[in-house]
């Protein structure tokens, strides 16, 4: 037995710490995502002079709604599972999976934080290490189209399938300049990895400015948040469920499908908050702080423990996922809903031909002599 | 052993997804089952370690043109027909079948002739880890030229079909 254990060594370690990791890291997300369900509600509460959801409680501890996404979970679980007669029942099933799991699978390319060391050995924050990290995200996010598709026709609903009809064309349109707008980036930092781009974002500009990437690329991150916005279908561009008028492609499920539709545009939250952090925010990168601990531009250092500057990092990381979750948000809730029209103007005749430019001129100075 | 075990498994995959999709009557289905035979062939690209080439078939074939497949499918009236359609008469599906063969006949002697050129092609040996460089290299150095007239061809193509579009809406 140990000689199994001995002769597989590697492939055994490499697998329990990323089932680990997987635990942890994905544990994180799901769990701040249902508190995001809450924070939605919260701060359009807030905005709106209201209070908000603040009576789910426990033996009588309410902690102002504390407990509202448990007590959703448990409502959507219980509540009946409806089906229209008319419904294709393989590819119903289907879509809501379509919706969530490209979603989650996105997590696993996330860089969380640069490495700690457990027991003498390197543990990379980052559940798997692609060179191709950045066409990944691309690939998998224009998956979930499928969803929207599917549900929308699958329920055979008018009004499902005009939320998908606009739902296909909307994400189609916005995936073509989000893969255009990062572009210049990957130009930039010479390297599609999302866990290089973040390294390369540890410098200084300048002596004393990050070299993060909205610094080099201003422009592109405006274009970025605009299109993934879009793409995560949120207000001000959620024409694909403009509830005063269509409904959505989701109109005919109930329960748990209906809540997996609903999850997975949090989790896509979540995950343009992790992208806009990552490439152009630093990702986990803490102004001035290298392996051994501060350095200031002044010269002045403080050198910090390797298991407090990991932490600063991971902390730094979910600082920055939770101040844009909450941009987003406040987002959504500011600006009214675009029409249908104007928002495939906005795509194809502004932001693609800006994404396009930026291009053009990142290449233009990249190639001056400087 | 386990990326060999991965071809077979993403190659037999992309078989029978693909048999299955000629035999498949309903459209959306057949769709489908061609959307599964495109991810299991991204699958095989990376089994063979090409994960650029992997990523971009999901985002081009995938994400984009079956998209638009399914997006024109669902909105046919066959996609909202709830009985199944009337089979064509005799004659006409004889000569349907006639043809498809001819069809399959040709192209499986043009696989089997590009195939046997394949058999002596071996990794070069600075192949890198994700082959984004050498398509690169290739892409915009030796094929160049050809690359960017394909990309000519392709923009005529939209023009026709946009100009052609517009010529039968004036007609009705």
């Amino acid at each position: 037995m140990t000689g199994f254990f001995e002769a597989n060594r590697e492939i055994l370690l490499f697998t329990g710490l990323t089932a680990v990791k997987i635990a942890v890291f994905l544990g994180a997300v799901m769990g701040f995502t249902a508190l995001l369900t809450l924070a939605e509600r919260k701060v359009s509460a807030l905005m709106q002079d209201r209070i908000g959801p603040n009576r789910a409680s426990v033996f009588g501890f309410a902690f102002n709604g504390l407990f509202q996404p448990a007590a959703d979970g448990i409502k959507m679980i219980l509540k009946e599972d409806f089906m229209p007669e008319r419904a294709e029942k393989l590819f119903f099933t289907l879509a809501p999976f379509f919706a969530l799991v490209p979603a989650l699978a996105l997590f696993a390319v996330m860089p969380f934080g640069d490495y700690v060391m457990v027991f003498g050995c390197r543990v990379q924050l980052q559940i798997a290490e692609l060179p191709l990290g950045l066409f990944f995200v691309l690939a998998l996010s224009g998956l979930a189209i499928y969803g929207v598709i599917l549900g929308g026709w699958a329920s055979k609903s008018n009004f499902a399938l005009l939320g998908a009809m606009r739902g296909a064309a909307q994400m189609v349109s916005c995936e073509v300049v989000l893969g255009l707008t990062l572009v210049g980036l990957m130009m930039i930092y010479g390297s599609a990895g999302l866990q290089n781009m973040v390294r390369s974002q540890g410098g200084l500009l300048f002596g004393f400015l990050p070299a993060w990437g909205v610094v080099y690329q201003p422009f592109a991150f405006i274009l970025f948040l605009t299109a993934a916005i879009a793409e995560n279908k949120r207000g001000p561009f959620d024409l694909v469920e403009g509830e005063s008028e269509i409904i959505g492609y989701f109109m005919e499920y109930s329960s748990m499908r209906f809540a997996a539709f609903m999850f997975a545009e949090f989790v896509e939250i979540v995950l343009v908050a992790m992208l806009a952090a990552t490439l152009f925010f630093g990702g986990w990168q803490v102004p001035y702080l290298y392996e051994t601990g501060f350095l200031f531009p002044g010269g002045a250092q403080l050198p910090l423990n390797h298991y407090l500057v990991s932490a600063m990092q991971v902390g730094a990381f979910a600082a920055k996922t939770v101040f844009f979750s909450w941009f987003l948000l406040t987002v959504r809730w500011t600006l009214p809903r675009f029409r249908f029209d104007q928002l495939m103007g906005l795509c194809w005749k502004a932001l693609l031909p800006l994404a396009l430019l930026n291009i053009l001129i990142t290449g233009a100075v990249m190639k001056l002599p400087l | 052993m386990t990326l060999t075990a991965a071809i077979y498994l993403f190659g037999g995959l992309t078989a029978l997804a693909t048999l299955l999709m000629i035999f498949e009557r309903d459209p959306v289905k057949a769709a489908m089952l061609m959307l599964a035979a495109l991810l299991s062939t991204a699958g095989l690209y990376l089994a063979f370690s090409a994960q650029l080439l992997a990523a971009l078939q999901i985002i081009l074939y995938a994400g984009a043109i079956m998209t638009l497949f399914i997006v024109a499918i669902t909105v046919t009236p066959a996609a909202w027909r709830d009985t199944r359609t009337a089979r064509p008469a005799g004659a006409v599906r004889l000569k349907a079948r006639t043809l498809g063969l001819a069809a399959a006949a040709v192209i499986l002697a043009e696989l089997l002739k590009v195939s046997a050129g394949v058999k002596t092609v071996t990794f070069s040996p600075e192949f890198s880890e994700t082959g984004t460089l050498d398509l690169a290299r290739l892409l915009f150095g030796r094929f160049a030229f050809q690359f960017e007239l394909l990309s000519l061809v392709i923009l005529a193509a939209i023009v026709a079909a946009v100009a052609l579009a517009a010529k039968r809406k004036e007609a009705q």
